[in-house]
């Protein structure tokens, strides 16, 4: 039974993180990522603001009964998020206003993301509670520690800063910064990241 | 002749220099869940591009009053989602009363064409470009062809992003990011703009 456990939490964290990676491998919420990830602050305030309103708003979401019409549902997981929103924006105004501006239309549009739109009622809704709960930690987390190291990778590319601080790069990319390079950047990316997935199961099977 | 002018020079803009998918990237995560299913995609590009260009309309008129009060970014997006829920539900309960069979085709996918960071992007780009509500309109309006535009892009070459002659590694979602990025460029060129190295 508790090897049944270990098990199904071993495989919750490493879908969430690798194997199901939302950015990496499922392609969800990448907009901010493709246009504002082209610095680390820009991301470090990304992934705060992204895992405010979609921890909170699915958690709260779960409770919403079965029995209502799926169309009413819908609607209401995204008022729920735009609910959430009001707190999480003040919060994070009072701390971090560059931050916040940095991110602009992106931050509410975190309202109506994948998460909570399509992957709610297909996978995390349909678990139990517990499950549930890890699952969406860990699929927060793995969407955060991609956008950070994408975002990193990013800037030494594209300015060879990595904060605002100086590499020493001997040369940059300047077109990385621009959305498209987002787009090309992180298709090599994912490309990159589906070969090391499946260089360790080539040796794991060995 | 002004008038006519300007519209065509708004609706070039939204639709091609300042595409919603290839230079701003939003709803993207859509595009990509919608052209795996690739069941009618058509219909899915022209119901946003119905939901974008009503929205944008009513947006002119809920921004007149949202305007007002310089603390009105905290709840706009709650004000916009209540409103997007009601033409939502009007929507399906037109579309069920007066054309069953559109409904049956599009119930089980219009709450994504309504609730997405397109939608709800376009209606933020919008309320920060345009100023008279024929400008809104028409904005909106592009937004949805442009996003059809994207729709379309996608799903002619999806058979080959998807083959299997393509390596394993950038088979899929790789390749078709890198492919927007290339279109992306391609778009970005289109209206004047040049890369400094």
């Amino acid at each position: 039974m508790s090897n049944d456990n270990n098990n199904s939490l071993k495989k919750i964290m490493l879908n969430g993180l690798l194997n199901k990676n939302p950015i990496l491998v499922s392609g969800m919420v990448i907009a901010p990522v493709i246009v504002l990830a082209n610095n680390f602050k820009n991301a470090v305030m990304l992934v705060i603001a992204f895992s405010l309103i979609t921890f909170f708003t699915l958690l709260v979401s779960s409770f919403v009964p079965k029995s209502i019409v799926y169309t009413i549902r819908i609607i209401l997981y995204t008022l729920i998020g735009a609910l959430v929103y009001v707190p999480s924006v003040i919060l994070l105004n009072y701390f971090m206003p560059e931050g916040v501006e940095a991110i602009g239309i992106f931050f509410p549009l975190f309202i109506t993301n994948s998460f909570i739109v399509t992957r709610s009622e297909s996978i995390f809704f349909l678990e139990t509670k517990g499950k549930m709960f890890l699952d969406i930690v860990f699929c927060i987390l793995g969407y955060d520690a991609a956008v950070l190291i994408f975002a990193a990778l990013r800037e030494i590319l594209a300015s060879g800063t990595i904060g605002g601080k100086m590499t020493g790069m001997p040369a940059s990319f300047r077109v990385f910064e621009h959305p498209f390079g987002g787009f090309i950047m992180l298709g090599l990316f994912a490309a990159l990241f589906r070969s090391i997935l499946l260089l360790i199961k080539r040796v794991r099977q060995k | 002749m002004d008038m006519l002018k300007n519209i065509i020079l708004t609706a070039f803009t939204a639709v091609f220099a300042e595409n919603i998918i290839f230079s701003g990237a939003l709803g993207t995560s859509t595009l990509i869940i919608v052209s795996r299913n690739r069941k009618n995609l058509l219909g899915f590009g022209l119901s946003v591009t119905y939901i974008t260009a009503l929205m944008s309309v009513i947006t002119y008129f809920l921004n007149k009053a949202l305007r007002i009060d310089e603390n009105s970014y905290i709840y706009t997006p709650l004000v916009y989602i209540i409103i997007l829920g009601a033409v939502y539900i009007l929507t399906l309960l037109c579309l069920w009363r007066f054309a069953p069979a559109v409904f049956r085709r599009m119930k089980k996918y219009i709450h994504i064409s309504a609730f997405n960071c397109a939608v709800l992007g376009a209606l933020f780009l919008i309320s920060e470009r345009c100023e008279t509500l024929g400008e809104y309109f028409i904005h909106g309006l592009g937004i949805g062809l442009g996003f059809v535009l994207a729709v379309y892009l996608t799903a002619i070459v999806y058979d080959r992003l998807y083959s299997e002659k393509a390596p394993y590694s950038f088979r899929g979602y790789p390749l078709l990011l890198i492919y927007i990025g290339i279109l992306g460029m391609a778009f970005w060129g289109l209206s004047g703009h040049t890369l400094k190295f």
